[in-house]
Formats: C-alpha cells, sequence, structure tokens
C-alpha cells in the first residue's frame, strides 16, 4: 500500500470517491489495481450423491482501494468465497491470488505470513483476545510479527474509530460496537493489502453498524484501502463501491455504486426466496 | 436417558482414556498400599509363627517404662523402639523349676547371636540384603519345633552348624562341609552338620544352628546381665511334639504360673498371646509404610477427581446444544444429568477395576523383585475381596465427586443460556484466599514454635503455661499439625496467588517472548481454581521430596563435618558383628607399619551411674583421644585435661538427661563377673584331696589283697588306681573354675561436657579408670581410630591394613572420605525411593496439566482460530500454551520448594540434637527441580498445543 499524506487523502476524497477506480497513489509505480483475483475457483463439499457446490468456477477480481460487498443468500456460497480468497479454506479447484501471490497453493508456514502482511480480518463476533486490552489487541498482529510500531498512525486510527479513552479496557467492559470499532482499528493498523470482513454488523444495533460500516467507508476514502465485505444486509451494502451477488455458487449480479433501493430491488426482483433479506 | 449416557461414553471414550489412567493410578496405590501391608503383616506373621513357636512364653510381670528416653532417646546404642511394652527381664534359673512343671516338654532361654558373618567354603563371606545374619542356639535337647532337619542333624560340638535352607542356598555348604563362622571375636572354624528348613521363609535372613552354650556365649558377651533374660520359652508335651491347642496353651500356662515362685517377678502367657502381641508390634513398625503409599495415593486421586472434572467439563461444553435439546423436547434436569452421571460411573468402574489390577501387580512385582535380590517373602499377596472394594469404592467415589459438578451444569443450564458459548465468570478467590492465608499463617507460627522448642535451652519462653504446654506437646505434634495447616492452607490460598504468580513468574517469558509470554500469563488468571488445583498435585509432591531433600542433605553434612571438622585420625576401624573388634585384629592392626598412633574405644558394660545406666555408651579411651582423634566441642571444662586427670568426660544429651554439671560428683558402679582365685584353687584342692584318699584306700586294698595272695582281686584293684590316676590327669581344669561378682564402686567428677555429635550420648573415662571399673571380658573394643606416620602413602597403608584384617571379615577399615560416606550411602538409598516417588508424582502431575491445557484448549478454540487468523504462527501457539504450562508447573513447584524447604528446616532444628546438626539445603536438587518443573510444563503442552492447531483456523472463527 501506498503511504498517504493527509493532503493526498483529501485529494483522493474529492476527485475519486465517485469514480470507484482503484487507487493510484502518485510516486508508487503503478500498482496493479486489481488486490485480490480468484481464477475458476470451484469449492465443494461431500461427495457423491451428497454432493454441495458451494462455488462453481466462479472468477472475480477485487479492485485496490474499493470497499466490495458480497450478498447472497444462505449457501449461495459468498462465505466460501470469502474464505477461499482470505486463505481459511482451501478451493476444490482453481486459484486464490492476493496482491499477485497464489493463495491456493500456500502451506502453513505462508499462509501465516500472509495474514501477518496482506491480509486483515474483522469478524461477526468473538473479534478479540479477552485478555488482552483494547490498546494491545489493536497492537496484536504488529507484534505478533514482531513489526515495529508506527505511533503516530496508532493515534490516528484510534482518533478514527473514536477509541482514546476506551484504550486500557477490556474487551468485556467495551460494547458490541465497541468492540467492533477495536476490531476494525486492529485490521487497520498493520495496514494489509485487503481486509476481509466477515458480516462485521451482524450482531450490532442499527446505529453502532453505521458507526462501523462509516469507519470501513471512511478507511477506504481517506487511506484508500481495500476492503471485501460478507454480508446480506442491503443497508450496510449500500456503503460499498461495488456489490456482487452470488446464488448457487455463481455470481448473478455486480453493481457499481448501487444505492440502498437499487439493492432492494435486486432482491425484489430475484423472487420471494429472497425476500427475508429485504425486510 | 441412560441409553444416550452409554452413546456418549462410547464416543467419547478416547477422551476418558486420560481420566481412566488417573482413576487407575490412584486406585492402585490404594489396593497397592492394602495388598502390601497384608502381604507384610502374613509375612511377619508366619516368621513369628515359625521363630516364635514355644506354646508357653514366661517373661517378667512387671511393664518397665523408660523414662528417660521419653524423647525419642538416642539411636546410637542400638536399642529398638518397637513401641511394644517392656517387661522386668527373669532369671534364667527359673528354666530348672519350669522344667518340672507337669506337661513341660522342654524350658529354655532360646540365645540368638547377630552380627555374625558366614563364610563358604571358599572363604568368601555370604552377603545378605540388609537382612542379618543370626546363630540361634537349639539342640537335640532343647529343639526348635518349627525347624525340621532335611539332611544331617543338630550341632552337638562348638564346631558344629547346622544351617537354614536359605543359608545353604546362597552359600553352596553342604553337610559334611568346613565352613567358617565369624563371630565377635574372630572367625571359627566349622563343620556343617544338617540343614534344617522352617515353615516361614526368614525374608533374607541367614539362620545358623549352633548348640545353645555357643549361642549362650556369645549373646553373654553383649549383655549386660548375662543371668537374666526376657523370656524363657516353653513346649509343652500334651501333643505328643505338636503345637498345643489355645486352650491346652493356657491350661498350661496356668499350671506354670502356679509353680512361678512369686519372688520371680515372672509370669507365664500362652505362645498365642506371646506372638499377637509381638506381631501387632512388629507390624506396628512396619505400618509407616502404608501412609507413605496412601499420600500418593491421595495426590493421585485429587489429580484424578479434577482431570475427570475438566474432562466432564470438555463433554460438558461441547454437548451442550444437545443437552439443550433435550431440556426444550421435555426432558428433566435429572434426566440430563443421568446422561452424565452414567458416564462417570461407567469410567469409574472402568478407572477402578484396572486399578485394582495395577496395584496387585506393583505388589507382586516389588515382591519378585525383593526376592530375586535376595530377600524372599512367603507371605500372601492377593488382595483380599474387601481390598477390592474399597479401592473399587473409591474409584467411583472420586469419578462420580469429580463428574457432578459439571453434570450440574448440564443438568440445569438454561436452553437458551446452553445455546449461547459463554462461559460463567468465575467465582472470585479472595474469600477462600483468605482463609488459606490465616491456615498458612496459623501453619508457619507453629512451626516456628516447634523451632523455638527445639533450639532453646532449657524453657522456650519465659511464661510457665507455655513451657509446661511445650513439654506436654514436645515437638511431634506441633511439626505435624503445622505441616498439615500449612498444606491445607496453601492449596487454599493457591487460587488467590495464581493471578500474582502469573505476573511474576510471567515477568520473563513475556520479557522474551512479548506477545506469547504475555497471552500466556494472563490466560492462567481466567481460571484461577483450576490452575491452582492443578499445580496442587506438583506442590505436594515436591513439598514432601524437597522436605526429605533437605533432611537427607543435612544427615549427609553432619556426618561430613564430623569428620572435616573433628576427626583428626586417618583411618576408623569398625567391625560389624556387634560392634567388637576381636583382639587378634586389634593387634594384627597394630602391627602394621606406618601407624604412628592407635587409639581404641573399650566398651564398659553394665555401669551405672548413681545406680542407673545411662541412655548410651560408657567407653574407655586413651589420653590421646581428645588430641589424636576428635577435636573436643567443650560445652563446659577441658575435655583433654578431664580426660588426663581421671575424671569423666560426659556427653551432652546425657548431661542433660541427667542434670549433671562440671564438678558433679557421680557414683560409678559395675558388677563384674571374674574368676574366684581362692574358691578355684580350693575346688582343685579338694577335688586333689578326693584323688589321694581314693587312692590311698585302693592301695590299703591292693596290699590286703597281695598279703591274702588274691591275685586277680589286686590286679583288679591295681587297675583301678591307675583309672583313677589317669582320670584325675584328664579332668579338664575349668570345671574347678569358681567365678564371683566383684563389685567396684568409685565416685568420679564430671569433668567437661562436650557435644561432638558422635559423643552426644557417650560417657568417656581413661583407660586407668577403665581397668579399675571393668574387666576384660566385660570391656572389647568397639572403635579404633588411625593415624598414620607423616610421609606415608595413605592408600598404601589402607591396604596393608585391609590385608591385617582380612581373615577377620567383619573387621573393616575406612578412610575418611569412606566414613563419611557410609551414612551417605544409606541416605542416598533412601533418597533413591524418594526420587521414584518423586518420578511418579511428576507423571501424575503431567497428567493434570495436559487435561487442564486440554480443556483451557477447547474453551478458547475460538480464541486461538483468532489468533491464527490475525498472523500468529503454530509454533508462536505452541510457544504460548507453552509457557502456560511451564507457569503452572513452576508455580507449584515454587510452592512445593517453599513449604518442603521449610518444612526440612524445621525438621532439622527439631533433630538438630539427635545428630541433624548441619543444616544443608541442597541447592542444585532444588535448582534441578525447577527446571524439571519447566520441561515438565513444556512436554504437558504438547498435546493440548497439537489438538489446538489441528482445529481448522475456519471451523475456529466462522460464526456458525
Amino acid at each position: 500500500m501506498g503511504r498517504h499524506s493527509a493532503k493526498h487523502v483529501r485529494q483522493l476524497r474529492s476527485s475519486e470517491t465517485q469514480t470507484g477506480q482503484p487507487d493510484r497513489t502518485p510516486g508508487t509505480a503503478q500498482p496493479d489495481p486489481v488486490v485480490a483475483r480468484a481464477v475458476d475457483l470451484t469449492k465443494t463439499y461431500g461427495g457423491g450423491d451428497s454432493q454441495v457446490v458451494a462455488l462453481d468456477h466462479v472468477n472475480v477480481e477485487f479492485a485496490r482501494g474499493a470497499m466490495t460487498a458480497i450478498m447472497g443468500p444462505s449457501g449461495s456460497g459468498k462465505s466460501t468465497l470469502m474464505h477461499c480468497m482470505a486463505g481459511l479454506d482451501t478451493p476444490t479447484s482453481g486459484q486464490v491470488f492476493v496482491e499477485g501471490l497464489e493463495v491456493s497453493a500456500m502451506g502453513q508456514k505462508q499462509l501465516t505470513n500472509l495474514r501477518r502482511q496482506q491480509i486483515g480480518f474483522i469478524f461477526q463476533s468473538f473479534n478479540l483476545v479477552p485478555t488482552l486490552s483494547a490498546e494491545e489487541n489493536i497492537l496484536l498482529p504488529l507484534q505478533i510479527a514482531g513489526k515495529p510500531i508506527d505511533r503516530a498512525w496508532f493515534n490516528q486510527v484510534v482518533h478514527v474509530v473514536g477509541l482514546e479513552q476506551r484504550l486500557t479496557h477490556r474487551p468485556s467492559q467495551l460494547s458490541g460496537g465497541q468492540q467492533q470499532r477495536v476490531a476494525c482499528a486492529r485490521a487497520m493498523m498493520a495496514r494489509p493489502s485487503v481486509i476481509f470482513a466477515d458480516e462485521p454488523t451482524g450482531n450490532l444495533d442499527s446505529r453502532s453498524s453505521r458507526e462501523v460500516l462509516g469507519f470501513l467507508k471512511q478507511s477506504v476514502r481517506e487511506y484508500g484501502q481495500s476492503i471485501v465485505m460478507v454480508t446480506h444486509d442491503p443497508r450496510a451494502a449500500s456503503y460499498a463501491d461495488r456489490v456482487l451477488v452470488l446464488a448457487d455458487g455463481r455470481i448473478t449480479r455486480d453493481l457499481n455504486h448501487p444505492s440502498y433501493d437499487d439493492i432492494l430491488e435486486v432482491f425484489a426482483g430475484e423472487g420471494d426466496e429472497d425476500g427475508d433479506y429485504a425486510a | 436417558m441412560i441409553r444416550i449416557g452409554l452413546r456418549d461414553a462410547r464416543s467419547h471414550f478416547r477422551r476418558f482414556a486420560m481420566s481412566i489412567i488417573a482413576i487407575a493410578l490412584g486406585v492402585a496405590f490404594v489396593v497397592g498400599s492394602f495388598c502390601f501391608r497384608e502381604m507384610m503383616n502374613n509375612q511377619v506373621s508366619e516368621m513369628m509363627a515359625t521363630n516364635s513357636d514355644h506354646d508357653v512364653y514366661v517373661r517378667g510381670s512387671d511393664e518397665v517404662t523408660d523414662d528417660d528416653s521419653s524423647d525419642g532417646g538416642s539411636s546410637d546404642t542400638g536399642q529398638s523402639d518397637s513401641g511394644a511394652t517392656e517387661y522386668n527381664t527373669i532369671s534364667i534359673d527359673l528354666t530348672d523349676a519350669i522344667s518340672k512343671v507337669d506337661g513341660v516338654e522342654d524350658a529354655s532361654v532360646t540365645y540368638s547371636v547377630s552380627g555374625v558373618v558366614l563364610v563358604d567354603a571358599n572363604g568368601d563371606a555370604v552377603a545378605t540384603m540388609g537382612s542379618p545374619t543370626m546363630a540361634t542356639g537349639f539342640s537335640a535337647d532343647h529343639p526348635w519345633r518349627s525347624a525340621t532337619f532335611t539332611s544331617g542333624t543338630y550341632p552337638t560340638a562348638d564346631d558344629e552348624i547346622a544351617l537354614h535352607s536359605f543359608a545353604a542356598e546362597k552359600s553352596g555348604l553342604k553337610v559334611g562341609d568346613k565352613a567358617k563362622v565369624v563371630y565377635s571375636d574372630g572367625p571359627k572354624d566349622v563343620t556343617v552338620t544338617g540343614i534344617f528348613a522352617t515353615d516361614a521363609t526368614q525374608a533374607g535372613a541367614i539362620v545358623i544352628g549352633v548348640t545353645p552354650s555357643v549361642a549362650k556365649h556369645y549373646s553373654d558377651l553383649t549383655n549386660d546381665e548375662p543371668d537374666k533374660t526376657g523370656r524363657i520359652g516353653v513346649y509343652g508335651s500334651a501333643n505328643g511334639g505338636k503345637p498345643l491347642t489355645d486352650a491346652q496353651q493356657t491350661e498350661l500356662a496356668d499350671r506354670i504360673n502356679a509353680a512361678l515362685p512369686a519372688d520371680a517377678h515372672a509370669h507365664a502367657i500362652t505362645g498365642d498371646a506371646y506372638r499377637d502381641e509381638a506381631t501387632k508390634s512388629t507390624q506396628d513398625a512396619l505400618g509407616f509404610v502404608q501412609p507413605l503409599i496412601l499420600i500418593f495415593a491421595v495426590i493421585a486421586l485429587f489429580v484424578g477427581s479434577f482431570i475427570i472434572a475438566n474432562t466432564f467439563s470438555m463433554i460438558v461444553r461441547e454437548s451442550m446444544r444437545g443437552y439443550a435439546l433435550l431440556r426444550s423436547i421435555g426432558a428433566s434436569p435429572m434426566q440430563v444429568f443421568s446422561t452424565v452421571i452414567v458416564q462417570a460411573v461407567l469410567l469409574g468402574l472402568v478407572g477402578s477395576g484396572l486399578g485394582i489390577g495395577l496395584g496387585w501387580g506393583m505388589v507382586e512385582l516389588i515382591v519378585a523383585v525383593m526376592a530375586y535380590m535376595g530377600t524372599p517373602l512367603s507371605g500372601a499377596i492377593a488382595p483380599s475381596a474387601t481390598d477390592m472394594i474399597a479401592g473399587l469404592i473409591v474409584g467411583l467415589v472420586v469419578t462420580l465427586v469429580g463428574a457432578s459438578l459439571p453434570a450440574r451444569r448440564a443438568a440445569f443450564a438454561p436452553p437458551i443460556q446452553a445455546m449461547n458459548e459463554t462461559v460463567n465468570p468465575e467465582k472470585p478467590v479472595a474469600p477462600r484466599g483468605v482463609a488459606g492465608a490465616v491456615l498458612c499463617v496459623l501453619g508457619a507460627a507453629t512451626w516456628l514454635w516447634t523451632a523455638r522448642i527445639a533450639l532453646a535451652d532449657g524453657d522456650p519462653t519465659s511464661i510457665d503455661a507455655l513451657n509446661r504446654f511445650a513439654a506436654w506437646t514436645g515437638t511431634g505434634w506441633p511439626l505435624g499439625v503445622g505441616a498439615g495447616l500449612l498444606v491445607i492452607g496453601v492449596i487454599m490460598l493457591g487460587p488467590a496467588l495464581v493471578g500474582p504468580a502469573g505476573v511474576v513468574l510471567g515477568w520473563i517469558p513475556s520479557h522474551v517472548f512479548p506477545v506469547t509470554g504475555r497471552l500466556a500469563s494472563r490466560n492462567l488468571a481466567r481460571s484461577k481454581r483450576r490452575t491452582a488445583n492443578t499445580a496442587a498435585a506438583l506442590f505436594v509432591g515436591i513439598a514432601i521430596v524437597s522436605c526429605l531433600g533437605v533432611v537427607a542433605s543435612s544427615a549427609k553434612a553432619s556426618v561430613a563435618s564430623i569428620v572435616d571438622t573433628g576427626l583428626k585420625a586417618d583411618f576408623a576401624v569398625f567391625s560389624a558383628s556387634s560392634g567388637q573388634i576381636p583382639e587378634g585384629a586389634e593387634q594384627a592392626i597394630r602391627d602394621v607399619d606406618g601407624l604412628k598412633s592407635v587409639s581404641a574405644n573399650r566398651f564398659i558394660l553394665g555401669a551405672k551411674f548413681d545406680g542407673e545406666r545411662v541412655q548410651g555408651m560408657t567407653f574407655a579411651a586413651q589420653d590421646t583421644l581428645f588430641t589424636d582423634v576428635f577435636a573436643p566441642e567443650a560445652k563446659a571444662g577441658n575435655a583433654d585435661e578431664a580426660l588426663r586427670g581421671g575424671q569423666l568426660v560426659v556427653g551432652q544429651t546425657i548431661a542433660e538427661d541427667r542434670g549433671w554439671n562440671v564438678g558433679d560428683k557421680v557414683r560409678v558402679t559395675t558388677e563384674n563377673t571374674v574368676v574366684d582365685e581362692d574358691a578355684t584353687a580350693k575346688a582343685q584342692a579338694d577335688y586333689q584331696a578326693s584323688i589321694q584318699a581314693q587312692i590311698a584306700t585302693l592301695q590299703t586294698q591292693l596290699q590286703r589283697q597281695t598279703a591274702a595272695r588274691d591275685i586277680a582281686g589286686a590286679q583288679d584293684t591295681a587297675a583301678k588306681i591307675q583309672q583313677v590316676t589317669d582320670d584325675a590327669k584328664n579332668v579338664d581344669p575349668a570345671s574347678f573354675v569358681k567365678t564371683k561378682t566383684v563389685k567396684v564402686d568409685k565416685e568420679l567428677t564430671v569433668g567437661a561436657i562436650i557435644s561432638n555429635n558422635v559423643y552426644r550420648t557417650c560417657v568417656i573415662m581413661n583407660d586407668e579408670l577403665g581397668d579399675e571399673l571393668g574387666t576384660k571380658q566385660t570391656m572389647f573394643t568397639t572403635m579404633m581410630y588411625l593415624v598414620a606416620e607423616p610421609g606415608q602413602d595413605v592408600n598404601d597403608l589402607q591396604e596393608r591394613l585391609k590385608d591385617a584384617v582380612k581373615s577377620y571379615y567383619v573387621v573393616s577399615v575406612m578412610n575418611r572420605d569412606e566414613y563419611k560416606s557410609t551414612m551417605s550411602s544409606m541416605v542416598d538409598q533412601i533418597l533413591l525411593i524418594l526420587y521414584a516417588l518423586l518420578a511418579l508424582s511428576i507423571v501424575i502431575a503431567i497428567f493434570g496439566i495436559v487435561n487442564t491445557l486440554a480443556l483451557s484448549v477447547s474453551e478458547r478454540t475460538r480464541e486461538i482460530g483468532l489468533l491464527r487468523a490475525i498472523g500468529t504462527s503454530r509454533g508462536q501457539v505452541r510457544g504460548m500454551l507453552g509457557i502456560e504450562a511451564a507457569i503452572i508447573s513452576v508455580f507449584g513447584t515454587l510452592l512445593g520448594l517453599a513449604v518442603g524447604v521449610a518444612a526440612g528446616v524445621v525438621i532439622r532444628a527439631v533433630y538438630a540434637s539427635q545428630g541433624l546438626e548441619v543444616l544443608s539445603i541442597p541447592w542444585d536438587q532444588i535448582g534441578a527441580f525447577l527446571i524439571l518443573s519447566i520441561l515438565v510444563g513444556l512436554i504437558a503442552s504438547v498435546s493440548p498445543a497439537s489438538r489446538a492447531l489441528k482445529q481448522p483456523v475456519l471451523d475456529a472463527v466462522s460464526s456458525e
């Protein structure tokens, strides 16, 4: 990832947010506009009669410096796609690349390195180590990897997520929204190439959801962070630059900067089966 | 519901393995300790029935209480503190009176001499594994009913012996073979006349049968009162040589009691009663073995119970959703409870069953090993039905106790809460911690009090009531009570200590491994009780072992310091046989070239001080004792001058016992049996006179017959004269020897009181006084100290000395280092057993740690998955768990070391006056324990860490 001066960030905010184009940072030699891609990705569970196809020859590219939302009904394969992209699950066939590195061919050691260097995670729940304070949780990935801590960046991230007063608290002393914001800060802290967020607002009330999504959006806008987010909440998806809709292991729709209504419409059009998603 | 429980048990069986092992080990110790005790008891009563097989015993009628030895007394005198009631001794002349009682076949005193050595035909001493070699007197007239000759017959002459079958087997001797028996006065050539068998094995002892007169002779040498005995054994004739029934024994005892003179202070009891009494006291003496084994049984079961609790916690956690389902479809809490309890019962039965077999096998193994090492035991081993049921009940109860809490949790968790995976916060540990701390403080105070009593010269405090209390309790009770309070206190305090301990012990790891170290030390504080309980197993084991380690090391150091600081001589000479160095051996040593000086300590038998014997040893030594052998540590007076000046030098313990101070006058009396020269001369003269009178009569007769030309008669008379003359020539002059008892009565002054460890229980006087007080017969050399001439090669000299006494077998010449190590090697053997026990408690502790970690890992599946997802490597996860385990283990070890070493220090203080003069804390050993504990933790973490890593990251973090 490129480093941004505050000035740059402000420029970027005004000029590029509407285009949805990958972040091109001046001074960095033409980075790949694609941060992660899946090639002919197939994942099946079980075998014989009971075989379930979770992903069916999926080809997809995730743009750098953008937030991509993956939507779809239960069993559509959206979580499987993200898990395979993040190296948490191994595909049955096909390839996965993050920053040009083939994730699908990695061993445990390389995967550990990938997680340290390129990937950040935000889960639906249980994001934080209960024995560590908020600050320690945020710094944990850097310390695990033995990387130096950039205090200025830390202060900035903490300021953005609004946790200055909460740094010494343990997770059990934080609200659900605060916990998710700590998780976001942690994911941001190591400046990974891409953050995978798995239903990050799934357990939050709508106000906390807005706060977390706002922060994620802000990190994309201001710092050019790439984020891939799985969600089934159309409101959350409406924060994304691009929305992919999966059904039966295939990408059925690819929406660019859809509004909340656009998304609702898509699901309404999909028929009764997805009616509950609009609720 | 039971069916569900059984199915669950089958699916969890692999997870139960560890619980089963723990229960099996615990039950094995319980059953094994019962088996072992029973086996020993059987062995003891079998040996009793064989070795004390008289129908009636006559012994003193008055109980004798030893007032002087209430405080443990001295162990140097070799008196066995068997705890049995002792009775006054009775005159051996009573045998005549008893023999005349109707129905008595034989009444005799059985004399036994221990400390002899049997030398086989090749000239090699027959060695035993610590069991004694003893010579027992019996003959055709005074037989040993339980001994049956398999070949040959009784020894009839002084140079004949019979051998017990085990002795014959060990020595390879057969009837007619020549051998040697080494008695206290040197080796004697003997011929084997017979080999006999006994019903019970003799537990590895070498038993030699000799004529009663030989046995009495050597037995008298070490007996203060040769004409007295502890008991007289009586065989009855009612059953024609077979043992009498109980009723017959009673009848015979009554008849003997009626015949016993009233002033004999003797009383007859039945053989059965005597054997029961003796068996009981021996069994009591061996009784310490079982509690020792039981301590480890308790540790194993304690660990077992919470391994089971942990295992069931894991199972219950994983099955919560299932239970919630059962509850929501209408199962009662009791029914859910029973599904868990059924599994526990199954586990308890399997574990206990295995444990019973294991315990039995352990004892069988011990017996097999002991037989192999030369101590055959014939006591039955198989556990009785009660033992098995006891083991089974113990195993079941422990399992049920362990499983009941998790089962309760399963049963009463509201279905909704069960669906969510929430870990209930722990109950606060502070109240329990306070109670534990109070107990610890009380325990420590009790120990300080104990040490104060032990170390105080006189009264421990200035308050009279407290002093009386101290005198009443002695040191044993406060010592034990303090230990109990501390152990329970520390176990209760444990959970409260986990937090601080995690911080302190985690300090190094969290600085060396910033992330994993910190995570590990904080994880421990999450479930403080569990962590503390896990550590407790190690705590108890380490405490016992380190306490004994300190005592053992202090014992070694104390002996070493005697040698290092006090002993000036180059060699010490001892004898294994009754402590007596044969005269010939003494002379042989004196003849060796290269010795500058030789000091011999001569033991004075039967010396009484102000009418009472001392609890210790009285001996005479050369004037040079304190200049050449041991530097005196005088508490009062000048020991060297006192010895030279003909005063008594008294050991501190005796002086305190008797309240003697320097300058006190003490009346010393001895009674010696000596040859009465006048009476002997008179007896000889009388005999000669009677012979002369006979001859004179015969000669007169001869003259008369010659005059009467009675040739045949004259020849006959001449032959008679010849006969009488020959008889007179051949008569044994010894038969005229008359003895008398000479009393020596001297008033001596206590010249010095010394605190040298070796002389604490001794009264020492110089040779001159010794010769006045004793006779050659009552004095014998027990110890010799040799100083080499300057410039002599000490090793070479030792070789020559050893050669000189080689033919005496029992005499050993030790240089300074060997002298030190005589004690050390014994201590080392005890330590070896300790280390075996330590190994066992470590194994059990490892199980505990493995189990606790496994539970902890199963609780933290998602957290570990999260850590992995954000880039924690496999090594870091292993490291984290390794550090956790190591901290648990070091925590337990440190607590154990603290309490154990403190216990050792207190015990050392208590027994300081009994020889533990120097406190030595084996720091290297303690360091080794600590390092070992780290290793133990690391090893214990391997398998839980593997289990944690086997879990795919995805499973751990996915929200479904």
